[in-house]
Formats: C-alpha cells, sequence, structure tokens
C-alpha cells in the first residue's frame, strides 16, 4: 500500500547558523530553552511580534536563518525583563536578543527603524561619552531619510510640550573629559571581545 | 551617610527634574551624594546591541572604577542607569575570568575595578538606609487623601530580582507612598514595561503599552502617578495626550518622580518639587499640598 504523509528521507538539519547563534556571547543559553512557553505570556510585546521568544529560539535550532534574522522579535523587545525574571530555565532572554540585534545588524539585517536608533545612540555615546537626545534624534533621521521625517511632524506637538517644559536641551551636553581614555578602554574592549568569541 | 551618584545622561536633559527633588531629598534624610566624577553613559539598554555585552559592561564599569577609588557605594535613580550598572557589577563581583578580562580593558584607560561596591537604586536607599519611619517623620505637608499609583516600572526590580523588591509584585513604592500620608491604589500594572526606549522608532509601542498602564492607574482611581524611572516618567507624560488622541480615551493622569512628592510632602524648596517640568499638569490635585508657596 501507497505510504502517504511520510517522508522517504529523514530530516536533515542545518545546524551551521544554530552553531553561529550558539557562539554569541549569550547565545548558548538558547540551548537551555525547553519550549515551554513562558517568555510568550510574559512578554509586553507578544501580541505584535512575528514570532516569540520561544518561537524564535525553535527556528534558530531548525536552522532557519533568513525567518529569524527577518522576524520583528528581537527589535520589538523592550527590555523589560519580565521573561528573564521567570525564565524556568534561567535562560537571559533580554540578553539573547541583544545579542541578535548585533548579528543582525552585522548581517545587513537593519531595515527596522529601532536599528537606526540603536546605531545613533551608539554614535552618540562613542562621540561624546554621554547621550544627547538631540544628537540621537538627528542622526537616527539622517539614516531613516525623508519618509521617517514626516511621520515625525506628525508627532510635532510632543516634541513641543517637552520645549515648553524645559526637557530637550538643544545644546548637548559637555563631551567627558576623559573621552580620549574611554575611547582606549572600548577600543581595547572590542579587541578582546573579539578574541574571547574565538576562544 | 555618604554615597557615590550617579546621574545617567537622562537627569541632564528629560529628567532634570528627578534630579532635582533625588538630591533635595537625599540632603533633607541626611546622605550625602557625591556625584562620580567625569562619568560617562551606561549604555543603557541599547548599547551592547551595536557593541555587544562585553564592551558595554566594560564602558560602564568605567564609573564604578572612578567610584571605587573614592570608596563608596553608587547610588543611581535612573532605572536603565541602574540596570546596566548593577548586572556589570554583579559580573564583576560573581565572575573572575570576565573581572580579569575587562580589568585588562579598563587598563588601556589606566583603570582598575575590584567590584568591591554595591549598585543601589535611591529608592531601595531611602528605604533601608533612611528607612520609612525617618520618612514619615520628614513629613510636614502630609499628601492625605491623594491617590497615587506607584509605577515601579520593569527594570528597577527585574534588573536583579530579589535585590532588593519582588519582581512580580514590588511593595517598596507603595509603602514609601503611605509613609507621605498619601493613598497606594490598587495598580495591577505597576511592573509592566511603559515601551521604553521606542518613542523615537516605534511610538506605536509606546502608546500602547502606556495605554494599559493608564487603564489600569484609572481603574485604581489613581490621582497621579508616581515612577522612579526617567524612561517611564518621559514615556507616560509626554505621550498621555497621544494615547487619548488614538484611542479615545480622556486620561489625565500627572506623571511625577516618587522623590516630587517626597520633596512636596517634605516641604522643600519649589525648585525641588519640580512640578513645572511635568507636561501634564499635577498644579490642580497637588493643590491641596502645595497652597503658600
Amino acid at each position: 500500500m501507497e505510504q502517504k504523509n511520510t517522508l522517504t528521507e529523514p530530516v536533515k538539519y542545518d545546524l551551521s547558523f544554530a552553531r553561529e547563534i550558539y557562539s554569541l556571547e549569550n547565545g548558548y543559553y538558547i540551548k537551555q530553552c525547553m519550549q515551554c512557553g513562558m517568555c510568550a505570556v510574559a512578554c509586553s510585546t507578544r501580541e505584535i511580534m512575528d514570532y516569540s521568544p520561544r518561537q524564535l529560539f525553535n527556528l534558530i535550532k531548525l536552522g532557519k536563518k533568513e525567518e529569524v534574522l527577518s522576524a520583528n522579535t528581537f527589535w520589538y523587545c523592550t527590555s523589560c525583563c519580565t521573561c528573564k525574571a521567570r525564565c524556568p530555565r534561567g535562560v537571559p532572554l533580554v540578553d539573547v536578543m541583544h545579542d541578535l540585534k548585533k548579528y543582525a545588524i552585522e548581517q545587513g539585517y537593519d531595515q527596522y527603524p529601532q536599528a537606526a536608533f540603536y546605531k545613533a545612540f551608539w554614535a552618540e555615546v562613542a562621540g561624546r561619552g554621554k547621550v544627547f537626545e538631540g544628537g540621537v534624534t538627528a542622526r537616527y533621521y539622517l539614516i531613516r531619510g525623508l519618509d521617517e521625517v514626516k511621520k515625525a511632524l506628525a508627532m510635532k506637538d510632543v516634541g513641543m510640550n517637552m520645549l515648553k517644559h524645559k526637557r530637550l536641551p538643544l545644546l548637548p551636553p559637555k563631551k567627558v573629559r576623559g573621552l580620549g581614555d574611554l575611547k582606549k578602554i572600548i577600543h581595547k574592549a572590542q579587541e578582546l571581545q573579539r578574541k574571547e568569541a574565538r576562544a | 551617610m555618604k554615597y557615590c551618584f550617579y546621574p545617567g545622561c537622562s537627569m541632564e536633559a528629560t529628567a532634570q527634574a528627578n534630579l532635582k527633588s533625588i538630591k533635595a531629598v537625599a540632603e533633607a534624610l541626611g546622605m550625602h551624594l557625591e556625584e562620580i566624577p567625569d562619568w560617562n553613559c551606561c549604555g543603557a539598554t541599547v548599547v551592547s546591541s551595536v557593541v555587544g555585552d562585553f564592551t558595554q559592561q566594560v564602558m560602564a564599569a568605567r564609573n564604578l572604577a572612578i567610584a571605587e577609588s573614592m570608596g563608596l557605594d553608587v547610588v543611581v535613580g535612573c532605572s536603565s542607569c541602574y540596570l546596566s550598572l548593577a548586572i556589570t557589577n554583579k559580573r564583576f563581583k560573581e565572575d573572575e575570568h570576565f573581572r580579569a578580562v575587562a580589568n585588562e580593558a579598563l587598563a588601556a584607560g589606566g583603570l582598575k575595578y575590584e567590584g568591591s561596591l554595591r549598585v543601589r537604586q535611591f529608592l531601595e536607599v531611602v528605604i533601608n538606609d533612611a528607612g520609612l519611619e525617618k520618612v514619615a517623620q520628614m513629613v510636614k505637608r502630609p499628601l492625605d487623601g491623594l491617590k497615587v499609583a506607584g509605577y515601579v516600572g520593569c527594570q528597577t526590580v527585574r534588573a536583579i530580582p530579589y535585590e532588593f523588591d519582588d519582581p512580580e509584585y514590588p511593595v517598596f513604592m507603595d509603602r514609601l507612598i503611605e509613609a507621605l500620608g498619601a493613598a497606594a491604589t490598587e495598580f495591577p500594572m505597576k511592573a509592566r514595561c511603559c515601551g521604553s526606549s521606542n518613542a523615537l522608532a516605534a511610538t506605536d509601542i509606546v502608546v500602547d503599552s502606556s495605554r494599559k498602564i493608564f487603564a489600569s492607574a484609572a481603574e485604581g482611581g489613581a490621582q497621579v502617578i508616581a515612577t522612579p524611572c526617567p524612561m517611564c516618567q518621559m514615556n507616560l507624560d509626554a505621550y498621555q495626550q497621544r494615547v487619548n488622541q488614538l484611542h479615545g480615551t480622556n486620561y489625565y493622569i500627572p506623571v511625577l518622580f516618587f522623590t516630587q512628592l517626597m520633596a512636596i510632602a517634605f516641604d522643600l524648596s519649589t525648585d525641588a518639587w519640580a512640578l513645572d517640568y511635568c507636561i501634564v499638569s499635577p498644579y490642580n490635585v497637588l493643590a491641596p499640598f502645595t497652597g503658600g508657596k
């Protein structure tokens, strides 16, 4: 009799993507996930995510690189730490999400507006040692382009209220005096981080 | 009582009301806050997504290294700075390998951190070091009858769960509100997320998250919301009108730092009350307590 709904070949998993993700700073914790779904019910933005963290971890294990890196899951994570505090297996989900954001940016999957915000924020810190909202905003719109500026104009009442209540200084704070040393520290940290990742 | 104080970037800009009220309240409680000289950004929950956890933590540790040379524990007001500095500090204390490698990086700037300090949230310091009895004694303008929703937010109690309060059902804020003579309202959403740093990139997330928090606060009958977190304060204050426009609601709940309520109750200067910084005006609802100034 002809067999239906059965595979003639065993399913082959491509583990290379999973291995790459496991090698990220907090990536190895993903292996501890037992697919219970506590993160999904804890998540404050689950409703608008393509995949819950649980589903995302499963896709990683299955080697679904494109699905994982195109997902909005980690970009919509607000780092509220509810899942991290509740995970029965002690997976620091927030830190894993940060790793995934970094990895996605490196792989060119930076189409989400949050990626532009993160880059703008880092550019401020790297150049000044502190964050200046005006600088972050300007850099963000430079990355995102004109369309986004139009969206911003719809929000101008929020900005005007902030200005009116002295909440948006127009001038940046003074640069950190030890900025030169801070840059040396960051440079060395990056070097060591790469070395540790290979170890 | 002497401490190192880490203000963080937002206290110089969007959250000046937090800085003014914290400084005044601390002084009134006999705490001396010594600002960490030449502190730098902690990286919040943003920088690690660009440069990695390790680099962010080393960057945050520059502040701890400077504080360690002063020999004083670090007090932080901002929840996101607290999370970043407290987690970094914990790693320095517990992970020997990390400490060695991180110190190799710090050495490039002539610094070293042994991990000898505690990193503490100002809310926790007020309750554990000054104590609620002292707080109650300091009250000159009791906030009698004021219904306050104590919005703890997410990172204050979940940066390091059980470090000082329950991550699921925090109570410190409510006890403090009560010590000021006010009533802490039922507020099931008191530790839910406000949408965090998405205001610029994904405003919808902030609007939608905040909407749920307003609904919960309103259901408990809150007249004001009090929070320790600059991010929560800004999202709930600056986007409240937007929530009303988009969802046809009619919320009018002023959002203050808990330290502003303390400054009023302690009858400190109006500069410490810093009420002008509030976008949703608190003047009417606080009128019974602010008279004569």
